[in-house]
């Protein structure tokens, strides 16, 4: 043997390769022996049956035991028949040394496998009916939230440590340079009040607002709700008597052409009666050609005065209509002046009142093909006015309070739900052909 | 000649962009597209002109900045949402395959970044976009702080998940946690649709509101895609604003969470806070209670025995104290350190009491022991308290763990919430021992602990609202409550004010008025057996001030103040004529020297009044058309205001001499 030898690798002098051609069917697996091998697993097997382990593999000390002195107490303490036993006994009693497969049921996931018996194939492929309704819907784009909400661990806000300073000189690949946020980016959304100022998120609350207010101040507020919904309820009925009436004159109307039409039905017969020789001449409607004349002075006369007249009586009108018109145009500039007035009143009022925008007056134009969603009325009635916290019922709806605030807000645009796709309109036809007509 | 300029090149026309044009530049679906415009803070814009933007005649199409859509481009969650897309398209393919495991595996895979390697995406590096300093997210806290506290409170549904409900109510909690510490709760208000609060965080009022529990309709025209959007950008922005507040004030964040404790809706005491440096991180600050969460049996028992020995000392050696006094009284009492100031010698200077008023309002309940009651909403009380320095609250256990006490009887509890009413006495007779419902089992209905104050829920809003103590016999149970006033109004020079009395807040000339008014009644009375004619003209004005009060109209009202002016001119010449035509002197009453005084005095004034106006009316001819009419509708208005004001006080007045009438 050599002194020195490498750590690693075969130390042995190349050689060729041991193994035999693989070629010919002397080679195939069914024509290899493998008896050999076999018989020596099946030893070894027993050997680990019986004894817990592969006996080459065992210590000395576990295979044998230095037993110098003999137990001389059992051979008087029972008969040679008994200790010794039946031979049936012991064939039932002798035991593996192996212990036993547990005949636990494992759970489908398990993979553990001892290597000899084939792990039974799961149907991994199998999708339950719930599970494919969900992914059809994920396959339309209604999936969960993909954003991970995790605890903050740092602070956003913390000045950004400074870049190191990098040489120039090395660095010959210019910087990433960073997209400019545009100044648009920052500027607030449309208010959709109607003095055009912001609307804040959260309106501070009134005293009417309060469970149990001061007297005055829910009146004052009771009184304005109640005002406004007299005024829907007016414009609701003004709308429904519009209906009416339009449906009233639709209705006359087809009932005139169904006249009309039977009176033509009636004519016919009429027409008729021309074929009888009834008909009454046209010629005696014929006018007779009037004949030139000199004026005489009386006549002309009488025409110079009922001119006169005439001009008189148009001016007088004239003049009546202008008196009148000049009157209005005072009357006008009144009410310009008024209005004027009015419209300068709301807009102090408007202006000393709130800074803020209220998100009940609305400008006219929004955004978005949708109206806004109305305000829930959030107020109490009355009789159902409560002074104990315990039994006030809440007003209104959160939910839709702060969706229509986002809103009113500009932060989107209006949506409506639609419950179900539009539908593509079918045509329902019968359909005829030759077979099902019979000719006889 | 210039250059001629096409139409469409150059302005609005490009400055401007349809939703359709942007969906379509940044390749995304239209929901998605909505999504990121919540998340980034792009909202529809609108153009000068329409015309000259949009080709299309539609009114109702949305339009975006360009420069917006153009820097949407660069965004990092873009991709995000393209995987998202080219996922959904291979999962439909394979479904439209009938490959259905495929799909599952896609999907599966997809759903498992840690193990595709692919991270999902959070939405931090937005919150500094948005909010480039801390102030600024501050500002914007309040839309934020409802829709959580809103979805904290919401039923879980298929559109609301209970994950979702469960993180925005720990926030939500996490927070309340820092305003608890902090003592930064300013003011509360019982509405009717909710409970606002009103908290100043680093030099900013905060304002938000939170429903009453149990109380949440889910209706179906809301879109909860769009609101769900809102609150995952909403929860993103409070854990950073959490994390700040809560570093800023020396706490570790996130504070531990209890799940067991919340489970049994211990609420506020499911989070403990934790200091934030390594030396304190060991020790749990038990904000609820001082529990421990664990306790040590040992400990335990001897505390107890410690407290059992503390009671029996107070209730043997001095019973009297405990149960003779007022829990107030106890209160002032026990707690009367102050020093008084005393003048030296007899008749010198009277110095200025310190008062309990002056103290720190933070601290207003520090010194009580609560009792919530099982019928009073806990959640908001025991925050309210626990702001305003209140250590130990005990409730029913009916309202959930992490109570100071559940025994009633619990001797330390000096304030007890009830907001049940009182029943009547004769029941109680007659029942006697009928102990049918679970209070009777404990107490009898009517029944009292001694030495404790009960009081109604508004009591604790008014008192924190006026930052100090409200006297509690106004609110005790079966008592009818004062109005509860929006502490948010600000009050008005010379507005009225029910809460100050009539003599601060009256002008001059009314007070003269009234006592003028006052002065002629009396002789009135007096007057009143010489002749019967003035009396019924009595009758006859009094009637009209009554139809007044009726009336609700501010102009209208202020006719018939004219009128009533007039009437009263009327009235006198009526007089006068009474008496030629009797022979009497004019001025039969007798007015006495203050009346006299008094009227001079208002002479004096309404002589000082005109000097005014002649003034004003000088000035104003200096300014120009604009200005003045500007003013003129000031003018207007203020005393439109004014005259309301003034009626509302004269009917005060009133009220308050019957009731001085009928105390005498």
């Amino acid at each position: 043997m050599p002194v020195l030898r490498s750590k690693s690798g075969n130390t042995d002098a190349p050689s060729q390769y041991k193994q035999p051609s693989r070629k010919g069917k002397k080679a195939w697996r069914k024509n290899v022996d493998v008896t050999e091998i076999t018989k020596g697993l099946d030893e070894l097997n027993t050997q680990i049956i019986a004894t817990g382990g592969v006996l080459a593999d065992k210590p000395s000390t576990e295979l044998f035991a230095l037993d110098v002195k003999p137990d001389t107490t059992i051979a008087k303490k029972f008969p040679k028949h008994i200790s010794k036993g039946l031979k049936a006994d012991e064939i039932i009693a002798a035991r593996s040394a192996v212990p036993a497969v547990s005949s636990r049921k494992r759970p489908a996931g398990d993979k553990t496998t001892d290597g000899v018996l084939p792990v039974k194939r799961q149907r991994k492929e199998y999708v339950t009916a719930k599970e494919l309704r969900r992914l059809k819907k994920v396959a339309d784009g209604q999936h969960d939230s993909t954003v991970a909400v995790v605890d903050a661990t740092y602070d956003v806000w913390a000045d950004p440590e400074p870049a190191p300073v990098e040489q120039e000189l090395e660095n010959f690949v210019p910087k990433k340079e960073q997209p400019k946020k545009p100044k648009t980016l920052h500027e607030a959304p449309i208010s959709l009040s109607a003095n055009g100022k912001p609307i804040p998120a959260v309106a501070k609350p009134k005293g009417g607002a309060s469970y149990n207010p001061d007297f005055t101040e829910y009146q004052e507020r009771l009184i304005e709700e109640s005002e406004k919904a007299v005024e829907a309820e007016k414009k609701r009925l003004a709308e429904l008597e519009q209906e009416r009436i339009k449906l009233e004159a639709a209705l006359r109307s087809a009932a005139e052409a169904e006249a009309a039409e039977a009176r033509a039905d009636l004519s016919e017969w009429e027409d008729d009666s021309a074929w009888e020789g009834l008909e009454s001449g046209g010629e005696e409607l014929s006018v007779k050609a009037k004949k030139p004349r000199r004026k005489t002075q009386p006549e002309r006369n009488r025409i110079k005065r009922r001119k006169e007249e005439e001009r008189r009586l148009k001016h007088e009108a004239a003049m009546k209509k202008k008196a009148a018109q000049e009157h209005r145009i005072k009357q006008i500039a009144l009410e310009v002046a008024e209005k004027e007035r009015q419209m300068a009143l709301q807009k102090v009022e408007l202006d000393d009142a709130d800074e803020e925008g209220d998100d009940e007056n609305l400008r006219r134009r929004q955004l978005g093909r949708y109206r806004l969603p109305e305000k829930d009325l959030e107020l109490v009635l009355p009789d159902e006015l409560q002074d104990s916290l315990r039994l006030l019922k809440p007003e209104g709806n959160l939910l839709k309070d702060r969706y229509r605030s986002m809103l009113v807000r500009g932060k989107m645009e209006a949506r409506r739900k639609i419950p179900y796709k539009k539908q593509a309109k079918t045509k329902i036809t019968e359909k005829w052909t030759y077979k099902d007509f019979t000719l006889e | 000649m210039g250059k001629l300029k096409k139409k469409g090149q150059a302005g609005q026309a490009k400055n401007y962009m349809t939703r359709t044009q942007a969906v379509k530049k940044l390749q995304l679906s239209l929901p998605d597209f909505r999504k990121l415009c919540i998340w980034k803070g792009i909202y529809p814009r609108e153009p000068r002109n329409r015309k000259k933007v949009s080709k299309s005649s539609t009114a109702s199409t949305t339009f975006y900045y360009t420069k917006d859509i153009q820097y949407l481009l660069h965004e990092p969650l873009l991709q995000k949402f393209r995987e998202q897309k080219t996922l959904e398209k291979k999962i439909s393919r394979a479904l439209g395959r009938g490959d259905v495991g495929d799909a599952a595996r896609l999907e599966r895979n997809a759903a498992r970044p840690d193990q595709t390697g692919k991270p999902r995406y959070t939405l931090n590096h937005v919150v500094r976009e948005r909010y480039p300093t801390f102030i600024d997210a501050v500002r914007d806290l309040d839309d934020c702080l409802s829709m959580l506290f809103l979805f904290a409170n919401l039923p879980s549904t298929s559109a609301v998940p209970a994950k979702m409900i469960a993180r925005c109510e720990r926030l939500c909690l996490e927070f309340q946690h820092y305003l608890i510490k902090s003592h930064s709760l300013r003011k509360s208000f019982l509405s009717i649709k909710g409970i606002y609060y009103q908290a100043n965080i680093q030099g900013e009022d905060v304002l938000w509101l939170v429903p009453y529990k149990f109380n949440q309709r889910v209706v179906g025209d809301i879109d909860f895609r769009i609101m769900g959007t809102f609150i995952e950008f909403y929860m993103t922005l409070l854990s950073f604003v959490n994390y700040r507040l809560y570093t800023s004030i020396g706490l570790k964040y996130p504070p531990k969470f209890d799940q067991t404790m919340d489970d049994q809706a211990a609420e506020l005491a499911a989070i403990s806070l934790e200091g934030a440096n390594l030396a304190t991180a060991g020790e749990t600050k038990a904000i609820t209670n001082g529990e421990e969460q664990k306790i040590d049996p040992k400990v335990q028992a001897q505390v107890n025995k410690l407290v059992k020995q503390l009671r029996n000392e107070a209730n043997g050696e001095k019973p009297d104290e405990q149960m003779g006094e007022d829990g107030e009284d106890d209160e002032e009492k026990a707690t009367d350190a102050l020093d008084k100031f005393e003048p030296v010698a007899p008749g010198g200077d009277v110095l200025l009491q310190p008062s309990y008023s002056g103290n720190d309002p933070s601290q207003l309940f520090s010194k009580f022991t609560f009792f919530l009651s099982r019928e009073t909403p806990r959640q908001s009380l025991e925050f309210i308290l626990r702001a305003f320095g209140c250590k130990r609250i005990g409730w029913d256990p009916i309202l959930g763990e992490g109570s100071f006490t559940t025994d009633e009887s619990d001797p330390s509890i000096t304030h007890q919430i009830v907001d049940r009413p009182v029943v009547q006495a004769a029941m109680d007779e007659e029942e006697g021992d009928g102990e049918d419902n679970q209070t009777s089992r404990k107490l009898g209905p009517n029944q009292r602990y001694p030495g404790r104050i009960y009081v109604q829920p508004q009591w604790v809003w008014d008192s924190v609202n006026d930052e100090e103590l409200k006297s509690p016999e106004l609110y005790a149970p079966g008592a009818a409550l004062p109005p509860h006033l929006s502490p948010f109004v600000k009050p008005t020079q010379g507005q009225y004010d029910p809460t100050i009395p009539l003599e601060e807040q009256q002008t001059e000339g009314e007070a003269l008025d009234a006592e003028i008014e006052e002065a002629m009644e009396d002789g009135d009375e007096e007057a009143g057996e010489e002749s019967e004619v003035e009396n019924d003209m009595d009758v006859a004005s009094d009637n009209d001030d009554e139809d007044e009060e009726e009336g609700s109209d501010g102009a209208e009202d202020e006719e018939e103040e004219e009128e009533d002016e007039d009437e009263d001119e009327a009235l006198e010449r009526q007089r006068e004529l009474e008496a030629e035509i009797s022979g009497k002197a004019v001025k039969s009453k007798q007015l006495d020297a203050k009346t006299k005084a008094n009227l001079d005095k208002k002479k004096a004034l309404e002589k000082k009044k005109k000097e005014e106006a002649e003034d004003l009316e000088r000035a104003k001819g200096m300014l120009s058309k604009k200005k003045r009419k500007l003013f003129e509708q000031m003018q207007y208005t203020n005393n439109k205001k004014s005259a309301e004001d003034v009626k509302l006080r004269s009917k005060r007045r009133k009220l308050d001499k019957e009731k001085a009438a009928k105390k005498a």
